[in-house]
């Protein structure tokens, strides 16, 4: 029988909501398992400052005006800070310093495994009361972290392990991004979205100029971007890795050094990817290998390790707006940003109500799948942004304000339809 | 009650739907966001819905006929919402095989358009049981569980999950009835689907009298029966028809 259509079609969109849907459940179930030891009044105590939080410091009693003023104060000086931030990374990329880049990306990657994630980990471990001795859970921790930063840069790594390592970097900053307060994090959604569509589609936006520039050096963006394969299509958590993976691997040594990465020289990079791209038009898979050899990736933990030694640990966010997301032979490509910031809005949801939870990941899913539509019309970078999070929001408050009522009282009636 | 007399809810209300969604639908990415399309649909239907009746919300008097007016309503809505859903999926249909003719490949099978009604009808009733049962199960999550005083043999979240498992099966498998009766034409198939959901909703105001729920989850159950009994008939004709055209040709 003949294959129809529908077989292979919307393969590479589910490639990119399957992760996204992945991330977005851990910080879900994340939050809702955290939440209810500590109430709120835990929170607005133990609140530390953050790059998110720094004008105003938000306490439940305070009057909505004072709390909304507040709030947009915090999410213009964190939007400038990421502004600040790629602006920086836009000129280091622009003379050339990538070995710069990538060692910086390094650390973050690490920083953020280790730490943030090291945190959470000794939270869930106390919330589940697992019995771990110090020394084991410290070298589990660094083994872990260790991998992840390997996974993160270099090409000898299987795909799958990448992509889910990628998912892991969103999960734990997401999670700590849910911890700002409400409505600071409405605001600074709205104020994150609002920067992405600037930063990406206007001529003079610093992701634009990213875009631009990687490209027209025929390297990959300098950021850490999830790539969903076309050819391949293994989500990271799918259950069939490892024949991916093998066929990633071997063109991958044969063709290019084993860590071109190591080589801090800017100029080594592109010329081992493109040769081998060149030789291997052919098939899919190994086109991304060479992708993965250079020092794409990096750009999101860096911009956010910067500005965490100071007190703040949200400022990876600003990492993250290098999402865009950007159609090449490769597939799709959907910055960590992305996911953190989807996660953060359904983690938030998730501190009201399961309804809320669904309603916003359908809105953030169909508009993902909205951008992704416009990508296929349009051709270039685009924003992922703006439409998710503005339909996200919309649908949150409407579910809260006129669903929730609804249908709690027919159901707690037993009424349904 | 602990966590797993949560999932055990969750399963009940879900569990057929969950085993749909791994045999068949997880297979083809396209049928995975025809899902996702189908079920943001019927989110936006309930919104709307709930906009409307929110003034109203809640009925302060006894008497029963304001529910009987939201049923009502509200399954006429969602029927409408069902014609819009076809219309779109007949464009849809019609670019897909723009698309087949332009790649050379053949044109949408039976069992194509057959699966692509499942998903749309799959979504619908993920989408209700969700948000009718999985959303208010949370509490079920914890040490205790909770009775409603209309019907004390058994803990509110067990009826509400047995309610979904039939809403969501009549919501899967009415949609398939119904795209197969537009695109035949059939009255029959096209009136059967508003009717046994109508029938469906006003089983469960039998819930409303005190202990009502002994007689009206059965007769659910039953209408729920009914429609996959229909739906079967149905598929196998088609495909009983369409199999002799095929050898025919």
């Amino acid at each position: 029988m003949e294959r129809s259509v529908l077989d292979s079609l919307g393969l590479e969109i589910v490639g990119v909501m399957s992760p996204v849907s992945i991330c977005m459940l851990f910080v879900v179930l994340l939050v809702s398992g955290f939440t209810p030891p500590t109430t709120s009044a835990d929170h607005s105590s133990s609140a530390q400052v953050t790059a998110a939080t720094l004008v105003y410091q938000e306490s439940p009693s305070d009057p909505p005006s004072q709390k909304l003023a507040g709030a947009i104060l915090n999410a213009a000086v964190f939007v400038a800070l990421v502004a600040v931030v790629t602006f920086v990374l836009v000129v280091l990329y622009y003379y050339n310093y990538t070995g710069f880049l990538k060692a910086y990306m390094r650390f973050s990657a690490f920083f953020v495994l280790a730490s943030m994630g090291g945190s959470i980990l000794f939270s869930l471990l106390r919330r589940l009361s697992l019995p771990i001795d110090a020394p084991s859970a410290i070298l589990l921790l660094l083994n872990f972290s260790a991998i992840g930063v390997l996974s993160v840069f270099s090409p000898a790594v299987p795909i799958v392990l990448r992509q889910s390592y990628m998912v892991a970097l969103a999960i734990i900053v997401a999670a700590w991004f849910t911890k700002l307060p409400e409505w600071t994090t409405w605001t600074l959604l709205l104020a994150l979205a609002a920067y992405d569509l600037v930063a990406v589609l206007c001529p003079r936006g610093p992701l634009r100029i990213l875009v631009d520039l990687a490209s027209s050096r025929d390297e990959d963006l300098p950021a850490l971007v999830y790539e969903a394969r076309p050819t391949v299509a293994n989500p990271p958590s799918s259950s069939s890795p490892f024949p991916a993976a093998s066929v990633e691997l071997q063109p991958q040594t044969l063709h290019s050094n084993p860590n071109p990465d190591h080589t801090p020289d800017p100029d080594a990079n592109p010329s081992p990817s493109r040769s081998s791209s060149i030789s291997n038009h052919a098939d899919h898979s190994v086109l991304e290998i060479d992708s993965i050899a250079e020092e794409t990736h990096p750009l999101v933990p860096t911009e956010a390790s910067r500005s965490l030694p100071e007190s703040s640990r949200s400022n990876r966010t600003s990492s993250e707006d290098l999402e865009e997301m950007f159609d090449t032979t490769r597939g799709i490509r959907l910055g960590l940003g992305d996911f953190v910031f989807y996660s953060v809005l359904v983690g938030r949801a998730a501190m009201y109500d399961l309804m809320t939870v669904y309603a916003c990941y359908l809105a953030i899913i169909s508009g993902l799948g909205c951008t992704l539509i416009l990508l296929s019309v349009y051709r270039h970078a685009l924003p992922a942004l703006p439409i998710s999070i503005t339909m996200g929001v919309i649908f949150y408050f409407l579910t809260r304000l006129l669903m929730e009522p609804f249908v709690v009282g027919t159901s707690t009636s037993l009424l349904m339809f | 009650m602990t966590v797993a007399a949560g999932i055990g809810y969750a399963l009940i209300a879900l569990g057929p739907a969950l085993s749909i969604f791994v045999s068949v639908i997880a297979r083809k990415p396209f049928l995975v966001l025809t899902v996702l399309s189908s079920t943001l649909f019927w989110l936006v239907s309930l919104i709307v819905l709930s906009g409307a009746w929110r003034w109203f919300l809640p009925v302060k008097s006894t008497a029963s006929w304001p529910y009987v007016v939201l049923l009502v309503t509200s399954v006429g809505f969602q029927e409408v919402v069902r014609l819009v859903f076809w219309k779109l999926y007949k464009k849809l249909e019609e670019m897909l095989d723009a698309f087949a003719d332009r790649t050379s490949k053949p044109r949408l099978f039976l069992t194509d358009k057959l699966l692509i009604a499942l998903a749309g009808g799959l979504g619908h009733g993920v989408a209700h049981a969700i948000f009718f049962c999985l959303s208010l199960l949370t509490p079920a999550f914890g040490r205790a569980t909770y009775y409603v005083e209309r019907c004390s043999n058994m803990p509110f979240f067990l009826i509400s999950a047995i309610i979904s498992l039939g809403f969501s099966i009549i919501h899967t498998f009415s949609m398939v009835i119904a795209f197969n009766g537009y695109a035949e034409g059939r009255k029959s198939d096209q009136i059967f689907v508003p009717v046994i959901h109508i029938i469906a909703a006003i089983m469960t105001l039998i819930n409303l009298v005190p202990s009502g729920c002994v007689v009206g989850v059965p007769l659910l159950g039953f209408s729920t029966a009914v429609t996959l009994q229909y739906c079967w008939v149905m598929v196998l004709r088609r495909l009983r028809d369409n199999h002799g055209r095929q050898t025919n040709n």
